[in-house]
């Protein structure tokens, strides 16, 4: 385990070393790896850090809103940028190329907004998982690798690129943030698109935003998973009301795990999956049916894109 | 005392065996598999050899069998060591990905302290198929004729699965044991 008070003074240090005298904007997602790294970019470089959240209309029920209210007052900068995501993915289906679209539409308006603040550069909360799987071409993460090479910034800093998420969050403890975002659960860069396969629409994101919101509410107080969540993973045929519908499958992915290297579902009763299965095929007209993934990692990763 | 060598064979659990090194206060250094074999004979008391994807990235990995250092062959570490020495290695009937029940057939150094039966997690497709001569199978399983081989002599060892993986049980106790192999 990473020795966290060494660690906190050295990643200020190298922040404050890499920084210099520029000004540096950072993709504020909420997550625990990007609230750390902002606490930590505040404490280096007070006021020349620029916190930017970029609502990509790929995020969580209720995601922006909490942003908003947590990070309120510390120099936050929201951008609203759903229409131009949903243009970047039109079409799109690969899930490879899917990735890459978010990770290079995430940059260009990384460089606008930065541009517009005068920052030249960027901090990033990438950590190791997300490299080795980038660098073993498992999984291009989009805040590794994806990176389109023309990139404008004078560079890039990941104070956080040896960790594993435990020790982000014992990281999280000493420098005493909320125990909310200490303890909460990994999320995806590129967001709700990689729960939905193929094609991303807007429909699509609000069928699988209104499952995730039923998933966590169903599961996270209760069982403390390392990470829940619900997935479009095609279609299939249902009959809802005496009428036969061609509806979507949602699958629920519910997971035990340290370090995200390893993982296990979770051996859930039987009445909790039957009642969360009501309550989606309930609360969504779309949903035909629900299904339980069983699929440790490996062979299957936790995410299904 | 100089630190054990991580071989970085591309696999995604390297970084893993490292940390798991680092929780035990056992001093470990990530090498890449290109570095020259004289620079490894130089600068380490042993060798940890990860699992990656295949055979054929595994740089000057196999010339480290020959410097006379104790090696630890993790999943592809134990099947460059058996194709290395004249064994061989082929695509298994079936995959162990996830959990595995291993069963050790030999008392040993390196399995010293875990019962007959090892709860463990693997993510393979290959498998040792012969075992290169001087060396003895340590341990089994429904799956996997050789999960664990040995040539004490030389201080070679492999296993097919991952301690380095928290879903591994007791993991580290093997970590443990080559530590102490290196340090005799």
């Amino acid at each position: 385990m990473v020795n966290v008070e060494k660690f906190i003074d050295q990643a200020i240090r190298r922040i404050r070393d890499a920084a210099g005298e520029e000004k540096v904007v950072m993709a504020l997602s909420g997550g625990v790896d990007s609230s750390v790294c902002a606490e930590l970019a505040s404490r280096a470089i007070g006021d020349r850090l620029i916190p930017i959240y970029v609502d990509t209309g790929l995020m969580r029920k209720g995601e922006t809103e909490r942003i908003r209210s947590l990070f309120d007052g510390k120099n936050l900068h929201i951008v609203d940028a759903g229409d131009e995501f949903f243009a970047a993915l039109k079409g799109v289906a690969d899930p490879e190329a899917k990735r890459k679209a978010i990770g290079e539409k995430f940059v260009r308006i990384f460089e606008r907004e930065a541009k517009r603040k005068g920052a030249t550069m960027l901090l990033q909360g990438t950590i190791y998982p997300d490299r080795i799987e980038s660098e073993g071409g498992i999984k291009s993460h989009h805040n590794v690798g994806g990176m389109p090479l023309d990139i404008k910034f004078k560079g890039v800093i990941e104070p956080l690129a040896d960790l594993y998420k435990d020790e982000v969050r014992e990281v999280a403890g000493g420098l005493g943030l909320p125990v909310e975002i200490q303890h909460r659960m990994p999320f995806p860069g590129p967001g709700l698109a990689v729960r939905v396969l193929g094609e991303v629409t807007r429909e699509k994101i609000a069928i699988v935003r209104e499952a995730n919101a039923i998933v966590e509410e169903c599961l996270v107080e209760e069982f403390h998973p390392w990470q829940c969540f619900a997935a479009l993973i095609g279609l299939g045929t249902g009959v809802k009301g005496d009428v036969r519908l061609l509806g979507w499958i949602v699958a629920v992915r519910a997971v035990q795990s340290r370090d995200g290297m390893t993982a296990d579902p979770l051996l859930l009763p039987h009445e909790t999956l039957s009642r969360m299965a009501a309550r989606i095929t309930a609360a969504i007209p779309g949903v035909s049916r629900v299904v339980y993934d069983v699929t440790p990692k490996p062979p299957a990763t936790i995410e299904y894109e | 005392m100089l630190p054990l060598y991580v071989v970085n064979n591309h696999g995604q659990f390297n970084h893993l065996i490292l940390r798991t090194l680092r929780d035990m206060d056992i001093e470990a250094v990530m090498i890449s598999n290109e570095t020259p074999p004289a620079e490894v004979a130089r600068g380490c008391r042993g060798i940890i050899l990860g699992g990656g994807p295949t055979l054929d990235r595994a740089g000057f990995a196999p010339l480290y069998l020959d410097l006379g250092l104790p090696v630890l062959g993790i999943c592809l570490g134990l099947h460059i060591m058996a194709t290395a020495r004249g064994g061989a290695v082929r695509r298994g009937a079936s995959g162990g990905f996830g959990a595995v029940e291993v069963d050790v057939l030999k008392q040993n150094s390196l399995l010293q302290g875990y019962p007959d039966r090892i709860h463990v997690w693997a993510s393979h497709a290959d498998e040792v198929s012969t075992v290169p001569e001087g060396f003895v199978r340590l341990a089994e399983s429904a799956i996997c004729s050789v999960e664990a081989m040995a040539s004490p002599d030389e201080r070679l060892y492999g296993v097919q699965w991952h301690p380095e993986v928290s879903h591994t049980v007791n993991g580290r106790l093997l970590f443990e044991n080559f530590d102490r192999l290196c340090s005799e």
